[in-house]
C-alpha cells in the first residue's frame, strides 16, 4: 500500500545498506563487541547518518529511534484504553488468536518483546495456568485410590501452578513497563513474570535460550527490522518459533477504503479527543502505512534463517501473525 | 440579493473545491515543514473538524478539566467568526497595528520588574496582581493548531491572551463562577461558538445558590457590559500598562460588578 518511492528508500535502509557498509556489520564481528548489562551497544562511528522512516517524514536513523521512544511514553498511560477504542475491542480478539496460534504448554520459556504493558504476558500466563490445572484434574481422576500421605504431600507441596512455564517481557520504553508492572500487580499476577528493558535490534539475552519469541505490534517500531529478526533467531532455541502479530495490507478494497477513511480521519481525532495527542496517533497510522505487506515480510523472516515461513491474515489483513520456525 | 447569495455559496465552494484524501495518498504525504501554514499547524479535513468538534464538546463536559478540550472546540467551531473579528480588527485603527505587529503575552515577552514598578491602579500593575492571586500564568494558553489560516491563527492566539486581560478588567477570580461570568462576556463580544457553549453549559456544575446570583445578577451585568463595550480586541494592551484601570473601564464603558466574587483563598 505504501508509495513505490517511499518503498525503495525502505528496502535500501532495511536491507541494502548493511552490504554497502562493509566491514560495520558483518556477522562475526557481532560476538566480539562489548555488550553491557542491558544491551544498548555504542553506535559505531563508521556509521552513516541513514535515512529512514518517522510516520511519512524522512529522518535519520538516531532521530526515528528517538521519536518513537516520545511517542510511547506520552502514550503509555492511556495505551490500553486507547486501543480499546481506536480498534472498538478487536485487538483482544487479535491477541487472543495470537495465543491459540502459539499452543504453549506448561512449562514454555516465552519472550515477548516490545511487551509493554503486558497483553500478551498475561494471555499465556492465563493459557498454561489454565493448562496445567486441566493436566493436575486429569491426573488426579486417573488416581482416585490415594492414600492420606499422598494427599497430605500434594498438599504441602509448594506446587508450581504453571508447570515451569516462564515469561520474559522485554520493552525499550520505561514507561510502557511501568504500565505493565503495575497491571500485574493489580491483576495479582506474580510467578513466572519478569520485565526486563532492552531493546528488539540487541536483546540482553544469550543465545538458544527461549522456547517461543513473540513481538505484537512493535516491530513496525524497530528502526533495523532486519537486525530484530536476527536477534529473534538468536535468542530462540533450536526448535523455537517465532511468532509476529503485526497491522499488514488489506487485501480487500472495500475494506481498504473503509480502514483508510477510519484510520486517517477518525484515529488522530481519538486520540486527540481522548489522550490529547493528535501526532503520536497520526505516527501510529503512518507507521501502518509505512510496513511491508505480507509476502515482503515473510521474505524477511526467512532471510534471518527462519525456516517454514507462513502467515495468516486476520480481519480481511488488518492483521497478519507470521510464524517461523529455527531449525 | 445576489451579494447574499454569493456570501453563502462562497463558504460552500471552499468546502467542495478541499480535495478529499484518496485512498492510498496519505492526508500527510509532505515532508516536515512543508503544506503548514504555521508552525504548530495541523491539517485537518471537514470530516476531521466536525469529529473534533463533536469529540472535544463531549470530552469538556464530562472532565471539566480538559481545557485543551474547549480550545480545540473554539477552534474548529470558530472558522467563520474569526474571520468576522479579523475583519472587524482590520477596520479599527489599533486593532490593524496588532494584526500587523502581532504583539505576544507570554512570560517572555512581559516585562515584569517593570510592570511591579509600575503605580498602584494602572492596567499593568493590577494585572500582575491578578497572576499572583490567582496562581496563573500566561504561558498556559495552548497554540492555535486546528485553523486552516495564519492570520486567523493569530486571532485566536490573542483572543485567548487576552482572556486574562477581560479577568482584570472586569475584577473576576479564575474560579468557575469568575469564568463563567467572562465567558458570558466574551460570547457577546466575540460570538465564537465555543464561549457561547461554554456560557450555557458552564453553570450546569454551579450549586443553587451560585446559580441564582449569576442568574440574577452577573450575567445581566456581563451582557450590558459587553454590549456596550467595543471589540475588546481591538486594545493594543501591551501599550497601554501605565493607564489606570479606572480610565480604561470608563473608555470601554464597564462599570463594577454588582458584587464582589470570592477569588480563591
Amino acid at each position: 500500500m505504501a508509495a513505490p518511492r517511499s518503498w525503495g528508500l525502505w528496502s535500501f535502509c532495511c536491507r541494502g545498506w548493511s552490504r554497502v557498509l562493509p566491514g560495520c556489520r558483518l556477522p562475526g564481528l557481532r560476538s566480539s563487541w562489548p555488550r553491557g548489562p542491558l544491551g544498548a551497544r555504542p553506535l559505531s562511528q563508521e556509521k552513516r547518518a541513514t535515512e529512514t522512516h518517522f510516520r511519512f517524514e524522512t529522518v535519520s536513523e538516531e532521530e526515528k529511534r528517538g521519536k518513537v521512544y516520545q511517542v510511547f511514553e506520552s502514550v503509555a498511560k492511556k495505551y490500553d484504553m486507547m486501543n480499546d477504542m481506536m480498534s472498538l475491542g478487536i485487538h483482544r480478539i487479535w491477541k487472543d488468536l495470537l495465543l491459540w496460534k502459539m499452543r504453549p504448554f506448561p512449562g514454555t520459556q516465552l519472550l515477548d518483546v516490545a511487551g509493554g504493558t503486558g497483553d500478551i504476558a498475561f494471555r499465556f500466563l492465563n493459557y498454561v495456568q489454565a493448562q496445567h490445572q486441566r493436566k493436575e484434574k486429569r491426573q488426579l481422576r486417573a488416581q482416585q485410590n490415594l492414600s492420606w500421605e499422598e494427599i497430605a504431600k500434594k498438599y504441602q507441596n509448594e506446587e508450581d501452578s504453571l508447570g515451569g512455564s516462564h515469561v520474559m517481557v522485554c520493552d525499550i520504553n520505561k514507561e510502557m513497563l511501568k504500565i505493565g508492572k503495575q497491571k500485574a500487580r493489580a491483576q495479582g499476577y506474580k510467578a513466572g513474570l519478569a520485565w526486563v528493558l532492552g531493546d528488539a535490534e540487541e536483546l540482553p539475552f544469550d543465545d538458544d535460550k527461549f522456547d517461543v519469541y513473540t513481538i505484537a505490534f512493535g516491530i513496525r517500531n524497530v528502526t533495523h527490522i532486519d537486525r530484530a529478526l536476527q536477534e529473534a533467531h538468536r535468542v530462540l532455541k533450536p526448535g523455537g518459533r517465532f511468532l509476529c502479530l503485526e497491522f499488514s495490507q488489506v487485501n480487500n478494497p472495500l475494506v481498504s477504503r473503509l480502514y483508510d477513511v477510519y484510520s486517517f480521519q477518525v484515529i488522530p481525532v481519538l486520540g486527540e479527543v481522548i489522550a490529547g495527542d493528535w501526532k503520536s496517533y497520526q505516527y501510529l497510522v503512518e507507521s501502518i502505512r509505512q510496513f511491508p505487506s505480507q509476502e515482503e515480510f515473510k521474505e524477511m523472516i526467512e532471510d534471518a534463517g527462519f525456516q517454514k515461513v507462513t502467515y495468516e491474515n486476520l480481519t480481511s489483513g488488518i492483521v497478519a501473525i507470521h510464524s517461523g520456525f529455527k531449525l | 440579493m445576489r451579494t447574499l447569495l454569493r456570501g453563502v455559496l462562497r463558504p460552500l465552494r471552499a468546502f467542495r473545491s478541499r480535495p478529499w484524501p484518496a485512498a492510498d495518498v496519505p492526508l500527510r504525504a509532505t515532508s516536515h515543514g512543508t503544506g503548514l501554514l504555521y508552525p504548530e499547524h495541523i491539517p485537518t479535513t471537514p470530516l476531521q473538524k466536525a469529529l473534533l468538534a463533536a469529540g472535544s464538546a463531549g470530552m469538556a463536559l464530562y472532565d471539566p478539566y480538559r481545557h485543551d478540550m474547549v480550545a480545540v472546540l473554539g477552534e474548529t467551531t470558530g472558522c467563520h467568526t474569526l474571520k468576522v473579528l479579523r475583519d472587524q480588527m482590520r477596520r479599527d485603527p489599533e486593532g490593524a497595528q496588532i494584526l500587523q505587529e502581532r504583539p505576544r503575552i507570554s512570560l517572555s515577552t512581559l516585562d515584569l520588574g517593570k510592570l511591579r514598578s509600575l503605580p498602584e491602579g494602572s492596567l499593568g500593575r493590577e494585572y500582575l496582581r491578578f497572576l499572583d492571586v490567582n496562581r496563573v500564568s500566561p504561558d498556559t494558553r495552548a497554540p492555535t493548531r486546528f485553523v486552516d489560516s495564519e492570520e486567523l491563527a493569530y486571532v485566536m492566539q490573542r483572543y485567548r491572551e487576552v482572556h486574562d486581560m477581560l479577568h482584570t478588567l472586569l475584577g473576576m477570580p479564575t474560579n468557575i463562577l469568575g469564568e463563567i461570568v467572562v465567558k458570558w462576556f466574551e460570547a457577546v463580544q466575540t460570538g465564537l461558538p465555543m464561549c457561547i457553549l461554554s456560557a450555557l453549559f458552564g453553570p450546569i456544575q454551579l450549586s443553587a445558590r451560585n446559580l441564582q446570583v449569576l442568574v440574577s445578577k452577573l450575567i445581566p451585568w456581563a451582557v450590558q457590559n459587553a454590549r456596550r463595550a467595543p471589540c475588546v480586541l481591538n486594545l493594543y494592551y501591551e501599550r497601554r500598562w501605565e493607564q489606570p484601570l479606572k480610565a480604561l473601564r470608563q473608555e470601554l464603558s464597564i462599570t463594577e460588578p454588582p458584587m464582589h466574587v470570592q477569588g480563591p483563598a
